[in-house]
């Protein structure tokens, strides 16, 4: 579904990324460690197509299409979904607006027919049911005046609204508590199917409790350094990255 | 302020239209005595002042030499338009009398007038011939002829307008639309209607004002409103000047607020060539509230100047103020807020915000928001700001499907909309939702938002 091949970029002249591989199939979960700095929301706003960031080598492929010839809303039309670490508040475009427009785009561009505002409402509210999210948040401004853990409880029910192909999470873990966690990595479960992939992009381990992941990687110095399976996430958390490092550069 | 300042080479010639007012100063005199010493006083307070130019400081960014160079015609026949024109220019929908002006002139047979009770309408037109009317004690008081020359202008030619009243105690549910139809004639007609409304003693009225031309009329509408608001008094005062961008707007709305009363003010331009508001209001007595909305959303070459104004004069008095501009291709905003905290006025609060959205590299904006504090206990706030589109917002939009262009219009939509919402009547709100659409360049993007709320 996704190939990434010796992907280079950076950022206000910075290079940060440095020649990273990545193989992702339909129906895998994978998880993407890394020390801050790594270069792990580098990766995740290259993936969305955020201004910016700049590719200065290497290839993203989707799907048999260059991903990074399409603008960012193409991406969002083709299944790429990005789970903002920090979600934007957008105060007087409320959340049902967002969530329709969002759903029919892309209904529109796969030729599907858009769905009125009963049809919609019905998979909206099922899918809040799903994220424990109370109905009256509809008719907020997106994300306006949202504590952290609503913020990204929002995204994955974006997420889950939009059923995209490709998700990539990042640090959606950060800022949660327990009870938080549990929803937000409950809605991401949920969404796994043979047809999706999912990439979390994430500092701690914590999250993989929640959400097994069929493959980790670290990433360090903007490459990917080490693969493993979650027993890596595990050992990352009792030794740190900096044994990755050594063994990356031994 | 110089008898020539409109005239930027100060040679001694009066401008075309300032001649003009001149010589329709000098009109016939009235029945009314209140009336004519009225005139008198308004006419002298004009005449000692005369045009303002941008040498005065109230003035400095608002350049009149476009409006002074027409001669305005004064007082000839008032054109009939078709009932399908002037429904198609009112905003349907609403419950309440209706008042129709065309240039400035009321039309009864385009209002409609239902009795209600505990509200008292007068055309004003119809009591300036009866020696006998007894006007307002505060009509043309409220508003300083000697401050305002276009309100000096208007006062010494007192005829047209409207007198509202509420009584004691009542609430009134029903908002009173004032509509002011302005429409061309073979040379620019000039008409200055007076508003003038007497909020009682606890009682609660909405009244809408909405200016909007009929073609693309180059007339000038000059408007004074005077807004008294007696001891726990509620009124909520609409005003969208939607007139053709050719035409030439200029208002004043001066507002006195009692023990306990509150204002709230929605003020919206989106039309006019050239237009100029002056909000001022006094909050006299303890308790006495205002809420000042604005919006102006402008494109072409349009302008569009705002001067607010809020004077504590008594403790526990409390003030606050939006005003937002969307500004796209040549179009000027001008903003200048003024609030003043006089000594004694204890335990007061006055917010003050003015922000801007610049859509275009060419579009303009002057804003200056001011505080003169002379008490020491009090919560005050002022900000304004002038940029573009928030990027990361428009980044997230687009990384759900979004397209660029439609998420420009949605967040500059949004923009405005924090002022808009606060509409309450809702076929208004609709219209300036309606409108801001129509301002912005890809209005067809964003049309399934208006009244799209799930």
């Amino acid at each position: 579904m996704l190939s990434i091949n010796n992907l280079q970029a950076s950022v206000g002249g910075k290079q940060i990324l440095n020649g990273l591989d990545l193989e992702v199939e339909a129906g895998q979960v994978h998880a993407i460690m890394g020390p801050n700095g790594s270069g792990k929301s580098t990766l995740a706003n290259v993936l969305a197509g955020r201004e910016g960031y700049e590719v200065t080598g290497g290839s993203v492929v989707y799907r048999d299409q260059d991903l990074l010839e399409l603008a960012p809303e193409e991406r969002a039309r083709e299944g790429v979904f990005l789970a903002f670490q920090y979600p934007v508040e957008i105060p007087g475009v409320n959340n049902a607006y967002l969530l329709k427009a969002a759903l029919n785009a892309q209904r529109k561009h796969r030729g599907e027919p858009e769905l009125d505002a009963f049809e919609f409402l019905a998979l909206v509210k099922d899918r809040m049911k799903l994220m424990g999210m109370d109905e009256s948040f509809l008719n907020r401004g997106v994300n306006e005046g949202f504590s952290g853990g609503e913020k990204k409880r929002n995204e994955i029910l974006q997420m889950a609204v939009l059923e995209p192909r490709l998700a990539v999470l990042d640090e959606t873990d950060s800022g949660l508590d327990i009870d938080a966690l549990r929803i937000v990595a409950g809605g991401v479960n949920s969404l796994r199917s043979a047809d999706r992939a999912i990439v979390l992009v994430t500092h701690y381990q914590r999250l993989l409790d929640y959400i097994e992941p069929d493959f980790v990687h670290v990433l360090s110095g903007g490459r990917i350094v080490k693969t493993g399976d979650k027993d890596l996430a595990l050992e990352l958390e009792s030794r740190g990255y900096d044994w990755t490092r050594e063994a990356a550069s031994a | 302020m110089s008898q020539t300042a409109a005239n930027d080479n100060g040679a001694a010639a009066l401008s075309a239209a300032e001649t003009a007012f001149r010589q329709s100063l000098a009109g016939p005199m009235v029945a009314n005595a209140t009336v004519s010493a009225l005139r008198a006083a308004g006419r002298a307070a004009f005449e000692a002042t005369g045009l303002p130019g941008i040498r005065d400081e109230a003035w400095k960014y608002t350049n009149l030499r476009a409006l002074a160079r027409r001669a305005f015609a004064h007082g000839g026949p008032v054109p009939v338009p078709d009932d399908a024109a002037v429904e198609s220019a009112a905003i349907g929908g609403l419950a309440g009398p209706r008042l129709v002006f065309v240039n400035g002139h009321y039309v009864a047979e385009l209002s409609d007038l239902p009795t209600v009770s505990g509200l008292d309408i007068a055309s004003l037109a119809s009591l300036i011939q009866d020696p006998e009317a007894e006007l307002p004690e505060n009509l043309c008081r409220l508003a300083d002829p000697g401050q305002h020359p276009f309100s000096a202008l208007n006062q010494g030619l007192l005829e047209h307008g409207v007198l509202l009243r509420t009584h004691t105690g009542t609430v009134i549910s029903d908002p009173v639309y004032l509509l002011f139809l302005s429409v061309p004639g073979a040379e620019p007609q000039t008409c200055h209607p007076r508003v003038f409304i007497d909020s009682a003693v606890d009682s609660s009225l909405s009244v809408l004002e909405h200016y909007v031309s009929l073609g693309s009329s180059q007339n000038l509408t000059n408007v004074v409103t005077e807004l008294q608001l007696d001891r726990g008094s509620r009124l909520r005062h609409y005003r969208v000047q939607d007139e053709a961008t050719t035409a030439f707007h200029v208002g004043g709305v001066f507002a006195r607020v009692g023990r306990d009363a509150r204002l709230e003010s929605h003020n919206l331009h989106f039309g006019a060539a050239l237009a100029r508001l002056d909000l001022e209001v006094a909050l006299n007595q303890p308790g006495a509230e205002v809420e000042m909305n604005g919006l102006y959303c402008l494109g072409g070459r349009q302008h569009v100047d705002n001067h607010t104004r809020v004077d504590h004069f008594a403790p526990h008095t409390r003030s606050t103020e939006d005003y937002r501009g969307v500004l796209n291709d040549r179009s000027r905003g001008v903003f200048n807020g003024k609030a003043i905290v006089h000594e004694d006025a204890q335990k007061i609060e006055a917010h003050q915000s003015n922000s801007n959205l610049l859509l275009s590299e060419q579009a303009e904006v002057d804003t200056k928001p001011e505080l003169e504090i002379y008490a020491d206990d009090v919560k005050c706030s002022h900000g304004a700001t002038v940029g573009q589109l928030d990027q990361t917002a428009l980044f997230y939009l687009r990384s759900r499907g979004i397209d660029a262009e439609a998420a420009r219009a949605l967040l500059t939509f949004a923009f405005a909309e924090a002022v808009v919402g606060r509409v309450e009547l809702e076929p208004v709100r609709r219209r300036l939702e309606t409108a801001v659409a129509g301002a912005l360049p890809d209005r067809s993007l964003i049309e399934n938002l208006i009244g799209a709320d799930a």
